[in-house]
């Protein structure tokens, strides 16, 4: 008897030690991200990683026991054809869901093809029009050209503009961001006229002497990306156009420019979440930083605040899906879908084609050794200097 | 108007010398080894990004940086050789392959050592502004890299047609056997060329740095650029590739000022196209046709050899 009762003990206390086992089995999602390492994007893409990697240290430190979070990169080499091939690798990996991707030529081949293969992909990279618009129900995207026109619009307006020469790179995203921009003017009344160049361009003296000649315009606005915004401000330095401001796209109001470039971009504004330093305070927004300078031994800026925001958003969907029953591509845009979060770059839900409606920018303006905002009013941190330009 | 149309030639001068200070080195190595080095833009880059190391490490202007970037590139230049001189069968071709994939080494060296982001030179003199008449506007580094293009141009032809190394270069891209017998060494003579191509690679280097910004990316069109001014001029002549070079410049800035910047590369290629389906040998072609030639293509009563001994044509 005594004995029977030994051995039925023995097997329950062997089944509630699987089943504890089982329970706090922890459970590894791959999550994947094509990213440019190499080629012309490849500064922007390693600041976009590495907001990406502070995400997934956060959801790994965050549920730890549970889930571990696994990120597989792949380098796009700012190259269509290598970001598809990427996609394709990481789903032969077993990732659930892309994170990443910068430069709408590259995005928009990169998510259909994760389309193709049933993988939830957000970005905040890709700011062409058309990549919300293929119908795909599982491509999301944080940052919209409507949230850059509109800031480089207001920074117009504020200045009292009358007219504004817009010089743009003349590849999808930036003719998209220049052709928004145009219509943002256009609801503020503001006359604009517009000049595109080829991106192998070195020398813009013709263009800009143009401009002062014939535009004569109050603020000149530039959309394409830095060695552009470099080139054009120099040749503006020399032939000194009569404008109020100067004020360009992304990747301009940046510490990297700041540091690197800082007589030439002295009083130029353009589109920044953030200010340099970056200040921040309380919260998630000052673990971001925290997590981001122990793994990274820098501050973030905002392009690594975007990767961020894109990956934890990404990352709660996935929990969401696992406690709603499973994890599967549908199941991971479904909940995408449900999103609507309170965040370091504002408020953010997806529409039905993936767009973060409430999506909009700052301006930041190079005073110094740092980056102030100075538009929109409620999240300035200094007043516009003006003349708005380097000479 | 006229003042919109004279900055426009002026910047276009300008721009052309720089393409022509770009092209040189391939143009040399191209007419006498008849081999395409399609490192050759990297070669430019290198010497770019040795000049950005010694200014951010030791505070030197690109200028001083020179002497060290003579070296450095000079002496890839030499192993570019090398590699090519191992070429047994094909030269043309194969070595258009190894070159190739040299540019893709070179590329992802340089992107590894200083990475992707844009560099330049915060040097305040090489951007300070020129300005003549309060009508004509140009950078400092852009008019001396014009400058420093003209007389490597006027030097490398005197040196071609008037020194003996010079000389017996062009014997060896006649005839490499002929010019044994007359105790010239072919494969040391390639290998100046190579090394002096590395030379003008490195001025052009220098100047693009100061005028303008670089990064790992660049030497694929910086090859591109060499290597269209280089036919354009015709096979092995240099002075042309300084008139190819000004032709290309102020169309482009012509287009970029009356029409559209995104026509610019187009209106370069057209005038490229235009000028080869008039003149197949390029604009070296122009002066041979001005000639009034006999029937072995020299002119009647002429001392000099028959053109097809003359491969370089330096007159």
């Amino acid at each position: 008897m005594f004995k029977q009762l030994l051995l039925k003990a023995t097997v329950v206390a062997a089944l509630a030690c699987m089943s504890a086992t089982a329970l706090a089995e922890e459970k590894t999602i791959k999550i994947g991200s094509q990213v440019p390492l190499t080629g012309g994007l490849a500064r922007v893409g390693l600041d976009f990683l590495e907001g990406i990697q502070v995400a997934v240290k956060q959801a790994n430190d965050d549920n730890e026991g549970q889930y571990q979070f696994e990120l597989l990169t792949i380098d796009d080499e700012t190259a269509p054809a290598k970001a598809v091939a990427a996609v394709e690798k990481l789903a032969s990996q077993g990732v659930v869901a892309l994170t990443g991707g910068y430069g709408s030529n590259i995005v928009g081949p990169a998510s259909g093809a994760a389309h193709e293969l049933g993988i939830p992909y957000i970005t905040s990279g890709g700011m062409a029009v058309g990549l919300t618009q293929r119908g795909f129900k599982n491509f999301f995207r944080l940052s919209n050209l409507e949230g850059y026109s509109k800031a480089m619009a207001g920074l117009a307006k504020m200045v009292d503009a009358d007219k504004v020469s817009i010089v743009y790179n003349n590849v999808e995203s930036t003719t998209d961001l220049a052709e928004a921009l145009e219509r943002a003017l256009d609801k503020a009344g503001i006359e604009s006229v517009i000049h595109s160049y080829d991106g192998s361009t070195g020398n813009f003296t013709p263009l800009v002497n143009r401009i002062r000649l014939q535009d004569r315009p109050d603020v000149i606005a530039m959309v394409g990306y830095e060695n552009d915004y470099i080139a054009i401000l120099r040749a503006a330095k020399i032939l000194k156009p009569d404008i109020k401001a100067i004020v360009g796209g992304w990747s301009l109001a940046t510490a990297q420019m700041n540091s690197e470039f800082n007589d030439v971009v002295q009083g130029v504004a353009g589109t920044s979440m953030l200010p340099y330093p970056v200040h921040f305070s309380g919260g998630e927004a000052q673990r971001f930083a925290e997590t981001f300078t122990e793994l990274h031994d820098k501050t973030p800026d905002y392009i690594a605040q975007f990767s961020y925001v894109q990956t934890k958003l990404l990352i709660e969907a996935i929990l969401r899906a696992d406690k709603a029953g499973e994890i599967t591509g549908e199941s991971i845009a479904r909940e995408m879908h449900k999103t609507d979060s309170e965040t370091l770059i504002g408020r953010v839900t997806f529409d039905e084609n993936g767009d973060n409606p409430h999506f909009a920018n700052h301006i930041g303006q190079h005073q110094g050794d740092k980056v102030e905002l100075v538009w929109p009013e409620s999240a300035a941190t200094a007043q516009m200097v003006l003349p708005g330009r380097p000479w | 108007m006229f003042e919109l149309t004279l900055q426009a030639v002026f910047s276009g001068l300008l721009s052309g010398a720089f393409y022509a200070l770009i092209a040189l080195g391939l143009a040399l190595v191209f007419g006498t080894m008849k081999v395409i080095n399609l490192a050759h833009g990297e070669l430019i880059l290198l010497a770019a990004y040795v000049a950005y190391t010694l200014e951010s490490v030791a505070g030197w202007s690109p200028l001083a940086s020179l002497p060290v970037a003579l070296v450095v590139v000079g002496i890839c230049a030499a192993g570019v050789y090398f590699l090519i001189s191992r070429i047994k069968r094909d030269r043309e071709l194969n070595s258009l392959i190894l070159t190739f994939g040299l540019a893709i080494i070179i590329t992802n060296g340089i992107l590894m050592i200083w990475s992707a982001d844009v560099r330049s030179t915060g040097g305040d003199w090489a951007h300070g502004a020129f300005v003549l008449g309060d009508s004509l506007f140009a950078m400092n580094a852009e008019l001396l890299a014009a400058g420093v293009s003209v007389v490597l141009v006027v030097l490398l032809y005197l040196w071609l047609n008037h020194s003996w190394y010079g000389r017996a270069i062009r014997a060896v891209s006649s005839s490499s056997e002929a010019a044994k017998l007359m105790g010239v060494n072919p494969r040391q003579l390639e290998l100046l060329s190579f090394i002096i191509a590395g030379v003008l690679a490195t001025f052009a280097g220098v100047a693009l740095y100061s005028a303008q910004t670089i990064a790992p990316e660049l030497g694929h069109n910086l090859t591109i650029t060499a290597f269209i001014i280089t036919v354009l001029a015709g096979m092995g002549s240099i002075s042309e590739v300084l008139v190819g070079g000004l032709l290309i410049g102020v169309i482009e800035a012509l287009t970029v000022t009356y029409f559209s910047s995104s026509l610019r590369e187009l209106s370069g290629f057209v005038l490229f196209l235009a000028v080869l389906l008039v003149l197949p040998s390029g604009l070296s072609g122009l002066k041979m046709k001005t000639r009034k030639a006999g029937p072995t293509g020299v002119s009647p009563g002429s001392s000099e050899k028959p053109a097809r001994q003359k491969q370089l044509q330096h007159d």
